[in-house]
C-alpha cells in the first residue's frame, strides 16, 4: 500500500499530464465535427457489422406484414393505372380528327391592316383554305388562299380576321378581331355583360368552327370595357403569339370538316326550301 | 503568487497575445501558422515541477484554442509540450549546471538553444497539425506545415530572446 502512495506521489505528473491530455482530446472530439466524426467511422464498423446481421434476422418476421402492405399498394397502382389508361384512351379519341403539317413562314407583312403571311406548303402538303395556323405558343391565323406549294395565311392581326373565342375559365363565347395599330393586342367583342370576367383571365379557342381544336391559347385579358351599346362587353387581350418573330408553325387540317360543311349547307337549303 | 508565477503569467498573456492577434493571421505558403506561444514553456527553468509546466501548458493552450476556434487541439499539444520539456532541457543543457539553471539563449549559446528550441516546438507542430488533420491524408501537406511552422516558430523564439537580453544588459 505504502509503495503504491508513494508510486503515485512520484509520478503524479504523469496522472495530471494523462488528464489534462484526456481532457482536451475529449474537447476536441466533443466539439469538431471532423474530427469525432473521423473517429467514430472507424469505431462504427464494428458497430454495423453486428447491426446488419441482427437486422437480417430480424427482417424475417415482418415479412407477412410487408407483404399485405406491398400487395395493397400494388392494388391501388393497378386501380390508377387503369384510370389514366381510360383517360388517355378518351383523349387520344377526341383529337383523332386533327392532324398537324409544319410549315414555315416565308413572307409576312406586320404593320398593314391588311396583314398576311405565307407559308411553304401548300395543296401538294395537304393544306387547304380554311384551315388553323398555330405555333408553340398559341394561335397565328387561318389559311384563306393555297397555291400548289404555297399558302397565305390570314393571321389575327388582320382586320378582317374572325376567330370564335371563349374565355378559359367560364366558357363565355366571343369573337377575336384586331384593329389597326398594335399587333400585339386584339379586341373580343360578344361576351355577354352577365359574363365574370376578370383581367389576367386566359382566352382561347373554343373548338366551334372546327378550325381550330378547343383550348388553344389565344391570349389574355388585360382591358375590360363596355360596348358602346352597353350590352357586351370588349375585352382587350394581349396575343400569347408574338408575330413579329414567328417563323415555325403548323397548320391543323380537319380531315372532317368537309363532311361537317356539307351537312351544314344542306341544313340551309332546307331552311331556305321551307321559307 | 510568488514572483516566479506572476512572470510566467505576464508571458503567456504576452505571448497569446502575439500569437492570436498577429501569427494567427499568418498562413505560411497558405497553410503552416507559426506556433510561437510554445516560447512559453521554453522558458522553464530547470526542475520547475513538471505539474505546474503540465498545468501552464494546458492553460496556454486552452486560451488559444477559446480564441481561435480550434477546441482542445492547441491544449492537447501545449500539454505534451510542457510534460517533454523537462526531458529535452536536461538533453541540451551544460553537464555541470545547478537546479536553478534558466534556459536563455546566453546560458545555453546560440547553437544549443536552437536546437532546444527546435526539438520542443517540432513537438508541438507535430500534435498539433496531426490532431487537426487526424488523418494521413494530404500528409505531405501536413509535414510541410509542421517543418515550415517549427523552423519560423524558432526563429521567432530566438528574435524574442535577443531582445529579452539586449534589454538585461542595458
Amino acid at each position: 500500500m505504502r509503495s503504491l502512495i508513494d508510486f503515485i506521489v512520484v509520478n503524479k505528473h504523469w496522472f495530471v499530464f494523462i488528464l489534462l491530455e484526456t481532457l482536451s482530446l475529449c474537447l476536441l472530439f466533443k466539439m469538431n465535427n471532423y474530427q469525432g466524426s473521423a473517429y467514430f467511422s472507424t469505431a462504427n464498423s464494428v458497430v454495423g457489422f453486428v447491426n446488419e446481421t441482427t437486422s437480417g434476422v430480424t427482417s424475417f418476421f415482418g415479412l407477412k406484414s410487408r407483404n399485405h402492405r406491398l400487395e395493397a399498394e400494388n392494388e391501388m397502382l393497378r386501380e390508377e393505372l387503369l384510370a389514366l389508361k381510360s383517360k388517355v384512351h378518351s383523349s387520344k379519341r377526341h383529337s383523332r380528327y386533327y392532324n398537324a403539317i409544319g410549315a414555315e413562314i416565308i413572307n409576312a407583312s406586320l404593320h398593314r391592316g391588311n396583314n398576311l403571311m405565307t407559308i411553304n406548303k401548300g395543296s401538294a402538303n395537304g393544306v387547304n383554305t380554311e384551315m388553323g395556323v398555330v405555333c408553340s405558343s398559341g394561335v397565328v391565323g387561318i389559311v384563306s388562299l393555297v397555291s400548289k406549294h404555297y399558302a397565305v395565311v390570314m393571321p389575327l392581326t388582320n382586320i378582317k380576321s374572325m376567330v370564335s373565342c371563349r374565355l378559359a375559365n367560364s366558357d363565355y363565347f366571343g369573337t377575336l378581331q384586331w384593329k389597326m395599330g398594335n399587333i400585339e393586342e386584339a379586341v373580343v367583342i360578344g361576351v355577354p355583360r352577365h359574363a365574370d370576367v376578370k383581367v389576367g383571365e386566359v382566352v382561347e379557342t373554343n373548338g366551334f368552327s372546327d378550325i381550330f381544336p378547343a383550348g388553344i391559347p389565344i391570349g389574355k385579358v388585360v382591358k375590360i370595357e363596355d360596348s358602346d351599346d352597353g350590352l357586351a362587353y370588349v375585352l382587350t387581350v394581349k396575343l400569347s403569339t408574338n408575330f413579329s418573330n414567328l417563323r415555325d408553325v403548323s397548320v391543323i387540317t380537319n380531315y372532317r370538316h368537309v363532311e361537317r360543311r356539307e351537312l351544314e349547307q344542306k341544313a340551309d337549303s332546307l331552311q331556305n326550301t321551307e321559307l | 503568487m510568488s514572483y516566479e508565477s506572476l512572470t510566467r503569467l505576464g508571458r503567456m498573456l504576452l505571448m497569446l497575445a502575439i500569437q492570436l492577434m498577429i501569427l494567427n493571421n499568418i498562413h505560411l505558403f497558405g497553410y503552416a501558422t507559426p506556433l510561437a506561444m510554445g516560447y512559453m514553456i521554453l522558458c522553464f527553468r530547470c526542475s520547475a515541477s513538471r505539474i505546474s509546466l503540465v498545468v501552464w501548458g494546458f492553460l496556454t493552450g486552452l486560451i488559444f484554442d477559446l480564441f481561435s476556434n480550434t477546441m482542445g487541439l492547441g491544449a492537447a499539444s501545449m500539454t505534451l509540450m510542457g510534460f517533454v520539456q523537462p526531458q529535452i532541457l536536461s538533453s541540451f543543457m551544460p553537464k555541470d549546471e545547478t537546479d536553478k539553471f534558466r534556459p536563455t539563449l546566453r546560458t545555453m549559446g546560440l547553437m544549443n538553444y536552437i536546437l532546444y528550441a527546435m526539438s520542443l516546438l517540432f513537438i508541438l507542430h507535430f500534435t498539433f497539425y496531426f490532431l487537426e488533420a487526424f488523418s494521413l491524408l494530404n500528409f505531405l501537406l501536413t509535414l510541410g506545415a509542421i517543418f515550415i511552422g517549427t523552423l519560423v516558430a524558432t526563429l521567432l523564439c530566438v528574435l524574442i530572446e535577443l531582445i529579452a537580453n539586449e534589454r538585461k544588459s542595458e
